[in-house]
């Protein structure tokens, strides 16, 4: 059976479906059983004439990162496409409309920017959806339709995920759309010889039913699996579609739904209904996360759950809105006066933004602290084919010690325990009223300042996080275990694009292995030891410039680490750190060694 | 003359146990200055709140930083001592999160004019069934005595010996432009009085907002005293329409100090009743 690993793009100006275009044909493979990721970039302004690229990595074995460069690019707009064109295998495949409405100068189509041992095929996109549906709008699905017929896609189960997708608009949507499918697929059928070699056919894939969602979107569906009550929010890219999902789906559930004129009043809203024992949650990106700090700073004192999802952009300050980046760790783990304990949760993948979400409730209930996930703009906006997310198991929904009788008779809140963590009344409970503070206190919570409460207390909310280290998962060891030339160390998306390098390194013979931690704070320093210690070289790659990841192992580990810190405003690609990897494993064929 | 009658400590405290206020009282003495009018705010709020039958556990008490921010230490209550300035948005995220709760928010002028001015106005317009304490002492008092949003101008402070050069806010106005469905004014040193706009601003079903009055005693011995304050104390006009936003925006410009009920919007629905009116008509 053969393997496939293809990467489409369609690229055109907004508002010519490359973005519906890109999502139909993500859908459609994902149900007759390959693997997909998408990452789609747009421009930032909501009008105008912006490149518009959908980018969809097909393939049959697990997909973990979005690819570097893509093997077929279909060009709805000359212009944009032409740009696109780097971005495009030496071998790659163009299809593109060869009867555009206007005619275009030689330098203006892309016909004439094909490179020797790329193939291209024109097809009268524009042509074919007039014919077919009386006007243009149909030309993305022509160019499925051309897709499907080079690359063996089965037309049937194009229509069919179309049928589905389109099933609550107006039956003229739904038979426009497939009609200009078709007809782009049986007219390239008829009129085109293919030369090139890529296709998806021979191979064997089982039609699945799998769930395809974006990072936010699981981040949604585990708040409500978890029974989130409050969610608090201000807008802010790209966290702004957890909002907008929520308000939804929130108040059909009796949830409440704050928009607050500030990320601070939204840390607020979400530390009060925490206190009245509801679960709540807040997300936001960089800016916002710098206005919650004294709050989240505050529930780490009074101990006071809270779930803040935190979706990285470019910074600092406003930075690159529409970019994504893996900077805000330092602020996450330390944005704080005092000692502030607070998990810090990284989720590395679609599927680990819902089961990390689902673990960051319990986590916050249970140990009485915040609980800060970190996403980014990638991981945020990536759609994935997942298998349908389990709800929560039922202990992560009731996680609150409450306190039993003997404990309400003289009710210390913050009774010094050898967890650390200290029964915790609910407003409304008979006997147990008291004060949270975000003074130093006694274990009644009243104000006091004497070095000896304050070290036990200190010592006491820093107990917390090492019990709850022993319920989060360890760190992913994947490739090999021992005698290992190169190790892959990061966190969060970059995990993904690592282990695939890793992957490629084995095949090619190094000896390799890759391993990311689920949180940062409790970080499980033994396990990065113990991984350390088999590597002969340690390779950290993350996408900060100064290293924020490679700083914090740096104090946890006594190691010389080779780093590969950079900013590309995109996701690093696992090619790059293949790249390193061969270079620091001094085998890499007809390339030199860096120093 | 007849021998006074002999006075022991442990009957007069049967007798104060007796009127069932202790309940609402924790352990903790009160840290305010001798004199402060912030004694008798407390003791209004227990009163009435025993009066009104709240039983003390389903009290949240909501303070942020400052003088006014220690008031939730000295009650047996669900307290809330957060950080400066955001004791609104906590208390609305609290009474959201259980509507069965009799939420209160205690903050000083600093703390809810200065740095979280920005919160008044979106709690009150989205009216959520709190009752906001404004304890209002005209100065920073737990950082002694510098300038506060509603200092007077001119008035020399600790951070502006030469007299304070901004102008101060007019805390009732505010209120009733940012959309509070209750509005009244009550003065620390008439406690019956002040009894019953708290009753009437706790009974209130959505944003109440009360603007308590209170002189400094330690850090403004000359400006705004007890005894100057009660000088310029005056009832609203007996016709006064307290339905009447534009009337009680005209008593809010009046340069004494009126006590009493401003304004009261009956009608709106609070934040919590109008989600679920939304969602009923939604569902049909």
């Amino acid at each position: 059976m053969a393997n496939v690993d293809i990467v489409i793009e369609i690229c055109g100006m907004a508002g010519e479906g490359v973005i519906s275009g890109g999502e139909i044909l993500a859908r459609c493979m994902s149900d007759q059983g390959f693997d997909i990721m998408s990452f789609d970039s747009y421009p930032a302004e909501i009008r105008g004439f912006g490149k518009c690229v959908a980018h969809t990595r097909i393939g049959s074995k697990p997909i973990l990162s979005p690819g570097k460069y893509s093997d077929i690019l279909i060009s709805l707009n000359d212009k944009h496409a032409i740009e696109q064109l780097p971005a495009l295998r030496e071998t790659g495949v163009v299809i593109y409309d060869s009867m555009p409405r206007a005619y275009l100068e030689e330098d203006e189509s892309i016909a004439g920017w094909i490179e020797p041992g790329m193939t291209s095929y024109g097809v009268p996109l524009l042509q074919l959806s007039h014919k077919a549906a009386g006007d243009a709008r149909g030309r993305n699905m022509v160019a499925l339709g051309a897709l499907a017929a080079l690359f063996h896609i089965n037309p049937d189960a194009m229509t069919a995920t179309l049928k589905k997708r389109y099933a609550k608009k107006n039956q003229i949507v739904i038979d426009n759309n497939v009609n200009s499918f078709l007809e782009g697929f049986n007219w390239t059928r008829e009129n085109i010889v293919k030369t090139d070699r890529l296709s998806f056919g021979g191979v064997r894939a089982k039609a699945a039913d799998k769930a395809i969602m974006s990072g936010n979107q699981a981040v949604v569906r585990a708040a409500l699996d978890s029974n989130i009550h409050l969610y608090a929010g201000y807008p802010i890219t790209p966290a702004t579609s957890i909002m907008e999902y929520l308000a939804r789906q929130l108040p059909l559930s009796g949830g409440v739904i704050v928009q607050t004129e500030d990320e601070i009043s939204a840390i607020g809203h979400v530390i009060g209904a925490g206190f009245a024992g509801k679960r709540a949650m807040t997300a936001t990106s960089g800016p916002g996360l710098c206005l919650m700090s004294e709050f989240i700073n505050y529930a780490a004192m009074a101990e006071c759950p809270a779930v803040i999802v935190n979706s990285q952009r470019g910074g600092p300050s406003t930075g690159l809105p529409t970019k994504t980046e893996q900077s805000d760790l330092n602020i996450a783990l330390f944005g704080a006066s005092g000692d502030s304990p607070r998990i810090v949760l990284a989720p590395r993948s679609v599927a680990e933004c819902h089961s990390f979400t689902c673990m960051a409730f319990h986590l916050a209930e249970k140990y009485q602290t915040p609980v800060i996930l970190l996403l980014d703009f990638f991981l945020s906006r990536s759609l994935k084919n997942i298998d349908h997310p389990k709800l929560p198991d039922k202990k992560w929904l009731a996680s609150n010690l409450a306190p039993s009788a003997a404990d309400l008779k003289d009710y210390k809140r913050y009774k010094i325990t050898n967890s650390g963590v200290s029964p915790r009344a609910l407003p409304g409970t008979p006997g147990g009223m008291h004060v949270a503070t975000g003074l130093e206190h006694n274990e009644k919570g009243k104000p006091v300042y004497d070095a000896r409460t304050h070290t036990a207390m200190t010592a006491k909310r820093y107990r917390k996080l090492d019990h709850a280290a022993r319920e989060i998962p360890r760190p992913l060891w994947t490739g090999d275990k021992k005698d290992i030339a190169v190790g892959v160390l990061t966190w969060g998306s970059t995990a993904g694009a690592a282990m695939e390098a890793v992957d490629r390194a084995r095949a090619a013979g190094v000896r390799a292995a890759a391993m990311s931690p689920a949180c940062l704070a409790p970080l499980h320093t033994a396990d990065i030891e113990a991984f350390t210690a088999a590597c002969r070289s340690v390779l950290v790659p993350e996408g900060n410039f100064t290293g924020q990841f490679a700083n914090l192992i740096d104090g946890a580990v006594t190691r010389q680490f080779h780093r590969l810190s950079e900013i590309p405003c995109a996701p690093i690609p696992a090619e790059d750190i293949f790249d390193k990897i061969m270079d620091i494993a001094k085998i890499a064929k007809g390339r030199k060694v860096k120093a | 003359m007849a021998e006074p009658k002999p006075f022991y400590l442990d009957e007069k405290l049967k007798e104060v146990a007796a009127r069932g206020y202790l309940d609402y009282r924790s352990h903790e003495l009160p840290t305010w200055c001798p004199g402060c009018g912030y004694f008798g705010m407390t003791q209004a709020l227990i009163e009435v709140a025993h009066e009104l039958g709240i039983p003390h556990h389903d009290m949240g008490i909501v303070s942020g930083i400052g003088c006014a921010g220690r008031a939730p230490i000295f009650y047996d209550a669900y307290g809330f001592h957060t950080i400066h300035g955001r004791a609104l948005p906590v208390a609305s995220g609290l009474k959201l999160g259980n509507r069965a709760l009799s939420v209160f928010v205690i903050t000083g002028d600093g703390d809810c004019l200065g740095i979280g001015g920005g919160h008044l106005a979106h709690v009150a317009r989205k009216n959520v069934d709190i009752t906001c304490f404004l304890y209002d002492n005209n100065i920073y008092g737990l950082t002694k005595g510098q300038s506060s949003p509603t200092t007077p101008l001119g008035q020399p402070t600790s951070s502006h010996p030469y007299g304070n050069p901004d102008a101060p806010l007019n805390p009732m106005a505010l209120a009733l432009t940012y959309g509070a469905t209750f509005a009244a004014r009550c003065f620390a040193g008439d406690v019956a009085h002040m009894k019953g706009v708290f009753k009437a601003a706790i009974e209130h079903k959505g944003f109440s907002f009360v603007h308590c009055l209170s002189p400094c005693v330690t850090f403004d011995k000359e400006n705004i005293t007890w005894k100057r304050m009660r000088g310029l104390l005056a009832d609203p006009p007996p016709n006064h329409d307290t339905a009447s936003l534009s009337e009680a925006m005209r008593l809010a410009q009046d340069p004494r100090y009126i006590t009493g009920l401003f304004f009261q919007d009956k009608s709106r629905l609070d934040y919590q009743s109008y989600l679920d009116q939304a969602l009923k008509d939604f569902k049909g």
